[in-house]
């Protein structure tokens, strides 16, 4: 059979493959009447959800290990469907051009730079937001919503001030304590009544401070999903050079499980090798030293907002758990001690008698 | 022209499909179906003999009339949990051991709390493990037990012997890491093995996160193969999801290696810090409070076990043992298996609790 046939049969068969999949996991969730089968494309995502309310359904007073478990069953599934499509999609592109008597090599290849370029496409558009520092505080400010409406508020006018300040405009972070002073006065300063300047330029400092950690955050999160990416790309492109090898030394791929466990075969080695490069290894310690950068940072606000409203904060238990642990040693000590006088003594008056 | 890369007949896809998602279907009712009480862990019977703070130290009731003479305390990793040595009833190492007439002893490290930030190794090797042995030792009336230590657990067993090799008359080790810069290990690279990488700050990750989450380690052990383990494993759980008694075994792992408890900010600080990064164990550098480690001074008889396959704990790390203890009477046994599958694995179940209880006695 030619590349073409063969690559449609295989497509024509995995889509009936997915529409009884789609029955049957409508028949789990047992919806009547069965929401119709969408279109082809967004056939694996709508089977997701829909799995994912089967198994809700479905094991909804299990034990914890029991969810869990089959929630990874579901997701093996999925990647699994995933991957089959993505490679019937690759042989499908390639198939007019071999066919055509086109070099494989050369289709294969050309078509790994376009899959790579798709597959870096989403990151590329996370430089885009790095880029704007306003689009950044917004993000940034929506993680900050639960603390309380009223400050969000303030967070929500102060993008132009934000932007300005982290280019190095002086007069901007005034111009942004005063909108945190006027919130502060309607929320927490009337409440006080007392002279609340520091708190509020202490909190201002906290903020801009907790911006910066979660902007190098996002920064080295970026390079690190990059770098994944990559990784992807050449895996999928290892395993094309793979498939074509192992056919023209005679072997046979047969099952979708050979092909997928060949997949996984090539992946984790690829990943493996990028995992043990300096390269690597320096990024991911970034991605971990800025990650906890920033939760330090932000637990520097949240405890500003707790200062005020008279709750402990971390720091604070941290401190009383230290102290307790510290005399807790002390006392373990002094018992020890005493113990070891007593035997002693004990000991001294049995030689005696 | 090159063959098509997969020689599969559409109707034979389509029938891999459907049956693939047949068995999942069907796999997640059954598993709907399952209850705790089915799969349960570490149901080998023990009792509580001591107790402080958060760990308590359990007696395994003895299977023979009259057991070894010596008994053996247990020491795990702090990122496991007891029934690592307990899954199932034929998968239990300290079962095996109690068939064979050996008396066992475990320290269960239990779940350290925000409360227990602070505890350094020093309270886990001169406090909690010294005064475990100290109440073995003394409910036996011996001057010295035998010591097991298993991973971590084995490491912290080798300071406590060079420490106080009078408490112990004979170690051994398992899957214990020992030369730190082994470069096989993924977890040495990434953990700062090599002078001047620019590794993970681990001053600045207890400072933030307190105690380390055990999601975060477990997150950091799955990633060291994270296909085979987040997807294949599952995708050959597929085949085994009719046979209820294979799938309460893997309930069992499964429950065994996501429950990580987490770990005490400052002790895994030092862990790393002077283990990992620094690897002073072998350089005779590493401090447990007051007291120097000097692996000369375990000069007991060591028997090291450990696995050909182990992509935690890479073989030349543990095999490293023997150039620097003090010992004239050293072993060193291996299983071709992994980390994982020295706890688990049939064959080394079979085999590995006699090679230990052999090896005791015949050391009196």
């Amino acid at each position: 059979m030619s590349w073409n046939e063969q690559a449609d049969t295989l497509v024509k068969a995995f889509t009936e493959a997915q529409t009884k999949m789609w029955e049957s996991w409508c028949d789990l969730i047992r919806t009547a009447p069965a929401p119709t089968m969408p279109s082809y494309s967004g056939v694996v995502d709508q089977w997701r959800e829909i799995a994912s309310q089967g198994l809700k359904a479905w094991t909804g007073e299990s034990e914890q290990v029991v969810k869990d478990l089959a929630k990874q069953l579901l997701s093996a599934q999925d990647v699994g469907m995933r991957f089959f499509e993505l490679s019937l999609s690759t042989w499908k592109a390639m198939a007019p051009k071999i066919e055509s008597g086109q070099d494989w090599q050369t289709v294969l290849d050309s078509y790994s730079a376009e899959f790579r370029q798709q597959f870096l496409q989403a990151p590329h558009g996370g430089v885009a937001a790095v880029e704007s520092i306003a689009e950044l505080w917004r993000l940034y400010q929506e993680q900050w919503q639960k603390l309380g409406q009223p400050w969000v508020e303030s967070l929500r006018r102060t993008p132009r001030h934000f932007g300005q300040a982290a280019m190095g405009d002086g007069s901007a972070p005034i111009e942004l304590m005063n909108l945190y002073w006027d919130t502060y006065e309607r929320t927490f300063g009337r409440l006080l009544e007392s002279p609340s300047l520091g708190y509020s330029r202490e909190l201002n400092e906290r903020l801009l401070k907790g911006f910066n950690a979660w902007l190098e955050f996002r920064r080295a999160s970026y390079e690190y999903q990059v770098v994944l990416a990559e990784t992807w790309a050449k895996a999928f492109e290892q395993l094309n050079h793979k498939l074509v090898s192992v056919g023209q030394a005679g072997d046979k791929v047969e099952s979708l499980r050979q092909l997928l466990f060949l997949w996984i075969d090539v992946i984790e080695e690829a990943f493996l090798g990028v995992f043990r490069t300096e390269a690597y290894i320096q990024l991911q310690g970034r991605l971990v030293d800025t990650a906890m950068a920033y939760r330090i940072q932000e637990r520097e606000i949240v405890e500003g907002f707790l200062k005020v409203s008279h709750v402990p904060s971390r720091s604070e238990l941290d401190e009383a758990y230290r102290r307790i642990y510290e005399l807790g040693k002390e006392v373990k000590e002094l018992k020890k001690a005493l113990q070891e006088v007593k035997g002693g003594r004990s000991a001294h008056r049995k030689v005696q008698s | 022209m090159i063959p098509f890369p997969l020689l599969l007949k559409p109707e034979e896809a389509f029938r891999q499909l459907t049956e693939l998602n047949r068995k999942v279907v069907q796999g997640i009712e059954s598993l709907s179906r399952i209850r705790h009480d089915e799969f349960r862990v570490g149901v080998t019977a023990k009792e509580e003999i001591y107790r402080e703070d958060n760990i308590v130290l359990y007696r395994y009731t003895p299977m023979v009339e009259r057991p070894f003479h010596v008994p053996m305390l247990i020491v795990y990793a702090l990122v496991n949990r007891p029934y690592m040595v307990d899954l199932q009833e034929d998968r239990s190492l300290v079962r095996n051991l109690l068939k064979l007439g050996m008396d066992v002893y475990l320290i269960d490290w239990g779940y350290p709390t925000r409360g227990d930030r602070w505890l350094t190794l020093d309270d886990h090797i001169n406090g909690y493990i010294n005064n475990c042995v100290d109440v073995v030792s003394e409910r036996h009336a011996l001057d010295q037990i035998n010591l097991l230590g298993i991973c971590q657990g084995g490491t912290f067993s080798l300071c406590y012997s060079a420490i106080y090799p009078e408490k112990v008359k004979n170690l051994v080790t398992m899957v214990a890491p020992v030369d730190f810069h082994v470069e096989e290990g993924l977890l040495n690279c990434w953990t700062g093995c090599a002078p001047g990488q620019k590794n993970i700050d681990i001053d600045l990750l207890v400072d933030a996160f307190g105690n380390i989450p055990g999601e975060f380690m477990n997150f950091g052990f799955l990633v060291l193969k994270p296909f085979q383990l987040s997807i294949r494993k599952y995708f050959e759980l597929i085949d085994i999801l009719d046979n209820k008694e294979k799938l309460l075994n893997f309930l069992r792992m499964e429950e065994w290696i996501f429950d990580s408890p987490d770990q005490a900010g400052e002790t895994f600080r030092q862990f790393i810090k002077d283990f990992y990064q620094d690897n002073k164990l072998i350089k005779g550098q590493v401090k447990i409070g007051t007291k120097q480690v000097d692996l000369r001074k375990v000069i007991m008889p060591v028997l090291n076990v450990y696995a050909e396959q182990d992509h935690l704990v890479p073989p030349a790390s543990s095999i490293a043992l023997e150039r620097h203890v003090g010992t004239a009477d050293y072993t060193a046994r291996s299983f071709p298996v992994g980390h994982i599958g020295m706890y688990v694995s049939g064959k080394v179940q079979q085999d590995l609790p006699p090679l230990i209880a052999t090896w005791l006695k015949a050391r009196g």
